[in-house]
């Protein structure tokens, strides 16, 4: 660290080249002696001798949170001298809001030594916080001097999507062959009992139905359903985007995606993820607390990427989508790629639900009020609602949710014929 | 907030300074004014250079009201003119650094501190170049006037010049903000 003049000098220097000439101009002593406090203000301020050693030490209280909510960042600077005026200002990522105290300080480092700094940072959606390092500038006196330099500390927060709990999951049609918590219609063990059928050797007699045995006069017993999982995969449309950055169609889908991940993994069910966009990408179905955080990392990156490469789900592995799969689906059907894709699947006989995020509300949030906003707003709800009734008929099971609401309701419109169909599959 | 006071309360002692030399002529009121405007508005926007631009016309406001008054030499009012433009800056400079940032304890504290002790070093060697001004004016009694206008602005020019180049010395190539 090197000190170095600062502006403040140049005024100094004005103020006393403007005395000293109006001194020799009018012959007055008196003007001569007012460049004199600026003088010696310009000798008493310049700096040779570097500043004292420091240390910065930056703490964060947490590496992952949801979005809206606040990290604190503790920063402990250590001299080892006093530092009559200390700067200290971390630049702030554009989606990160401060949530308290300030990110800019001064401070003076006295006999103690150290200070200490807190202040709290809110992740304004799904993002890699991403805190760079600090600015240290040392202020000479009068601010005549100042040395800096930065204190390069990259520290990374993930901000997950909010998710709120889901109660009305859509049952899947098709189980698999681990435990969980869905009835399944094979027999085997389990609690949920089943048909009644005679005795045989091998059976156990903790299974005997007794009242049955007694109605029928030989042994019988009660055959029980397995309860098993399913494997869900999440289809992410990351082709188009409407809104305001942090609250566009994808960020709904993202926390959409985020809630039903976080239930369907909750009930034992394995979840795997799919980037449908530019870029494809995936998460193998899997099971767990850990394979949880992994779906929401892989979400916190999923954006739009533009490409002319027109790819297609066929490219997907069986492992990525499993034939028996439950496919949930969250777009806004802008794009018809998309929608092409999804006809196909439901057409392969994949166990599909549309979640059909509604891109009005996000672009009207984009947009300045007005009537004729408001209008097209109407028109295009209208024109959108046609087209999903004609993606209806070509036999898409598409649930609408407006992405303000909680998706929760929404999927509580599905209604009995789904969870009918899902129990008769 | 007490910073923006400080600040005016500054800005109107330097500019009822000039106005102090003796009756105050229009020239001087309308210069003096317009340096009280403009380091007004320096002082709401916290910036230097118009508050360095309300010096200079208090300067010049100052100048002219000693020729135009031509009263004996105060050198009270002149030290304390140079030594509030001192204050006024560097309070304006700081303030305009740590506006919306978070001040740590004794910040201010220490700050007022180190301004009032260079204000009082300045002032105490312009006492101390006057006092020893006196026996110098004795041995330049009997020379022409031109000698002493070309020395005095050879003078003049060799302080800011001498200034500058020891401040922009080696390894120090412009102003850090």
């Amino acid at each position: 660290m090197t000190w170095r003049p600062t502006a403040l000098n140049l005024s100094l220097l004005t103020v006393v080249g403007w005395a000293l000439f109006l001194s020799v101009l009018t012959g007055r002593v008196e003007l001569a002696v007012v460049a004199v406090p600026p003088v010696v203000a310009l000798v008493a301020g310049r700096r040779t001798a570097p500043p004292p050693a420091w240390r910065i030490d930056r703490e964060l209280s947490t590496r992952r949170l949801l979005e809206d909510d606040c990290v604190t960042v503790t920063v402990t600077l250590r001299a080892e001298g006093p530092l009559p005026l200390v700067e200290l200002l971390e630049p702030l990522p554009p989606k990160v809001r401060l949530a308290g105290g300030r990110h800019h300080a001064f401070f003076t480092v006295g006999r103690t030594r150290e200070i200490r700094w807190t202040y709290e940072l809110r992740g304004a959606g799904r993002q890699h916080l991403r805190l760079e390092g600090l600015h240290l500038r040392v202020w000479g006196p009068l601010g005549l001097a100042a040395a800096e330099t930065r204190h390069r500390a990259p520290a990374a927060v993930a901000v997950y999507p909010r998710h709120a709990p889901i109660r009305h999951l859509p049952r899947p049609r098709r189980t698999q062959t681990f435990v969980g918590n869905y009835v399944s219609p094979a027999q085997g063990e389990g609690i949920e009992p089943g048909d009644i059928r005679p005795f045989a050797p091998g059976d156990q007699v903790r299974h005997v139905n007794w009242r049955a045995t007694l109605k029928l006069g030989t042994l019988h017993v009660t055959q029980h359903h397995r309860e098993r999982n399913a494997d869900v995969v999440l289809l992410l449309d990351t082709l188009s985007e409407v809104g305001r950055e942090g609250d566009t169609v994808v960020d709904v889908a993202a926390r959409g995606a985020a809630a039903l991940a976080a239930a369907y993994l909750a009930r034992k069910d394995r979840v795997g993820l799919i980037e449908y966009g530019g870029q494809p990408r995936w998460v193998r179905p899997g099971a767990g607390r850990a394979h949880l955080e992994r779906l929401l990392d892989s979400l916190l990156s999923a954006s739009v990427v533009f490409t002319y490469v027109d790819r297609d789900l066929d490219l997907v592995p069986p492992r990525i989508l499993p034939p028996q799969a439950l496919v949930v689906a969250l777009s806004p059907l802008l794009d018809r790629r998309f929608v092409r894709a999804a006809t196909d699947l439901a057409a392969r006989g994949f166990d599909l639900i549309v979640i059909a995020v509604s891109p009005v509300p996000a672009a009207r949030a984009a947009a300045r009020r007005s009537a004729v906003a408001d209008v097209a707003a109407r028109l295009w709800t209208l024109e959108r609602r046609a087209e999903l009734d004609e993606y209806r008929r070509r036999g898409l099971t598409i649930v609408e949710w407006d992405g303000v609401g909680p998706l929760d309701g929404a999927l509580a419109g599905l209604g009995a014929r789904w969870r009918r169909r899902a129990l008769a599959g | 907030m007490m910073l923006r006071l400080a600040a005016v309360v500054l800005l109107l002692v330097l500019t009822a300074l000039p106005l102090s030399v003796g009756p105050a002529s229009p020239p001087v009121a309308w210069l003096a004014w317009a340096a009280l405007a403009v380091g007004g508005v320096g002082v709401v926007a916290w910036s230097v250079p118009l508050v360095t631009a309300a010096g200079v016309l208090t300067l010049i406001a100052y100048a002219l009201a000693l020729v135009i008054a031509g009263p004996a030499a105060n050198p009270v009012a002149a030290i304390a003119l140079g030594a509030t433009v001192v204050l006024l800056l560097a309070l304006v400079h700081f303030a305009g650094r740590a506006r919306g940032a978070a001040l740590g304890p004794s910040v201010i504290a220490v700050q007022v501190r180190g301004w009032l002790a260079v204000a009082g070093l300045g002032a105490a060697a312009a006492a101390g170049l006057l006092a020893a001004a006196g026996p110098l004016g004795v041995a330049l009694r009997g020379a022409t006037l031109p000698v002493v206008v070309g020395l005095a602005a050879l003078g003049v020019l060799m302080t800011v010049a001498g200034l500058v180049a020891w401040l922009m010395g080696p390894g120090r190539a412009g102003p850090g903000s």
